[in-house]
């Protein structure tokens, strides 16, 4: 590929490397992540207004707002990841017949690896 | 030259400039409108916990070495950079050379993996999946090879373990050295980025953002590539090697929060692993407690995880007396993808592996 590279692709490849290059220490620098920074927390503030406003709006109307759906979404995780550490349990339980949390009771250098599950 | 002769050559350029000006007509279309064949080695799901998935890859060709090989793949990442494409895959290679290949993939986390940390890697599904690798094969040992996060974990799970059966530890590319990691690690270890404001209400930081990290790196190299690909455009070959790894670029995972918090705070803050000691759960894990080979290969160009913050882990991982250090041309991915993979990387992985793998007489089938 390398070999007979066209005009047009050397002109753009070299083009973009002496672009690239500034771009690239503009990117690395202090002032670009203090600016990113900033960025974001501004766009989080603006979206915490927004839903805030659009919130009592809908309340107002006795609708769900994205903050409630979110809340309840939370709440559906950790149901989730409640019942998933539970059949985890069951699992270890019925794998090695014992308690799986009693591997980690004793603060030992090192430990015995557990059977499969 | 003769004008015959010039004239032969400028139609045998101006045929050649409409034929492939037709291929790169059918090759973008069909880049447009279709997905690459990315993971198409046959596997079997051979241990599942969570979205943890253990695959054990099928191959016609017998098993020449043992102890088989499990990949443990980074956290930040697809798996299927190792298997991108059929004739191009790191997982057809090796089992091509008659090693028995596994590969633990993490999967995609989503709000139910947010509270998943450092332990629940390295104590609840390394040792797990490699209990099933035994189980499936009824082998004692096993080869390690962890991919860039994926080293870290496993060098922990090596060392976690006083009965850890992991006879050969490979760092593919792995970081130590958090304090060598580049400007984003850098931003994040200085405050300059906050890790709070990094994670979405899923409770884990997501992959658009992981992609903005790394695509910012150099923002302007897509202009070069896609460049590249219309100048190439004709050719099947590398408009399917570039369709697969353009997906994988973008195709980022979300991060688990609570793993990102750890991380941040113990091992890209206060730079641990340099200590060679890590808490992880009750215990405090010596690196230099692994007991297995421990092979270091590291890429002089890579840019995701700089020489410096790998070199340090033959130093840290292991007994001195058991370490190797690999270093290799090429950039982060080049345990997987490039011509240079196939023709240098690779070839000295596996032989380092065979070097300290037993020779099966006769091989077995699989």
């Amino acid at each position: 590929m390398a070999k007979g590279k066209p005009l047009w692709l050397d002109t753009v490849l070299r083009l973009e490397r002496a672009v690239g290059e500034r771009v690239e220490s503009a990117v690395r620098s202090d002032t670009y992540f203090d600016l990113v920074t900033q960025a974001n927390r501004a766009r989080a503030l603006m979206t915490e207004a927004v839903e805030s406003l659009s919130e009592e709006w809908l309340h107002l109307w006795n609708l769900p707002a994205n903050t409630d759906i979110r809340g309840i979404q939370a709440q559906l995780s950790r149901l989730e990841r409640r019942v998933a550490t539970l059949q985890k349990e069951i699992a270890d339980l019925e794998a090695d017949g014992k308690r799986p949390s009693a591997r980690r009771r004793a603060p030992v250098k090192k430990q015995t690896p557990p059977p499969a599950a | 030259m003769t004008p015959a002769a010039i004239s032969g050559d400028l139609v045998s350029r101006v045929n050649r400039e409409v034929e492939r000006s037709l291929l790169r007509a059918r090759n973008g279309v069909r880049y447009v409108t279709t997905r690459p064949n990315v993971g198409a080695t046959p596997k079997d799901v051979v241990w599942k916990r969570d979205k943890a998935e253990l695959w054990r890859y099928r191959s016609d060709v017998p098993i020449r070495y043992d102890p088989p090989l499990v990949i443990v793949h980074s956290l930040v990442s697809r798996s299927y950079i190792f298997d991108l494409r059929p004739g191009s895959s790191t997982v057809e290679f090796l089992l091509g050379q008659g090693l028995d290949v596994f590969m633990l993939d993490f999967g995609i986390p989503d709000e139910l993996d947010a509270d998943n940390t450092l332990e629940t890697y390295v104590d609840e599904y390394l040792p797990r999946a490699i209990a099933a690798v035994q189980a499936e094969t009824g082998v004692d040992e096993v080869t390690v090879a962890g991919y860039c996060l994926g080293g870290v974990l496993a060098a922990l799970y090596a060392a976690g373990y006083e009965d850890a059966p992991v006879r050969n530890l490979m760092l593919w590319a792995a970081p130590f050295d958090f304090g060598q990691m580049g400007v984003m690690v850098a931003a994040v270890r200085d405050g300059r980025l906050d890790a709070d404001e990094l994670i979405d209400h899923t409770g884990n930081v997501p992959a658009d953002a992981l992609y903005s990290g790394f695509f910012m790196q150099a923002p302007t190299k897509q202009v070069a590539q896609y460049a590249t690909l219309l100048e190439n455009l004709w050719n099947d070959e590398f408009v399917d090697g570039y369709q697969a790894m353009a997906q994988w670029s973008r195709e980022q995972v979300p991060f688990p929060g609570a793993v990102f918090r750890q991380i941040v705070d113990d091992i890209v803050r206060r730079n641990v692993l340099m200590t060679g000691r890590l808490r992880l759960g009750e215990r405090v894990i010596q690196l230099a407690h692994v007991e297995a080979n421990v092979l270091n290969a590291f890429a002089e160009n890579d840019n995701v995880v700089p020489v410096t913050a790998t070199e340090p882990a033959s130093q840290l991982v292991g007994d001195p007396a058991r370490r190797t250090e690999l270093r290799l041309t090429g950039g982060h991915v080049t345990f997987a993808a490039g011509r240079h993979a196939f023709k240098h990387t690779l070839p000295a992985l596996t032989d380092w592996t065979i070097a300290h793998s037993d020779e099966l007489k006769p091989p077995k089938e699989r």
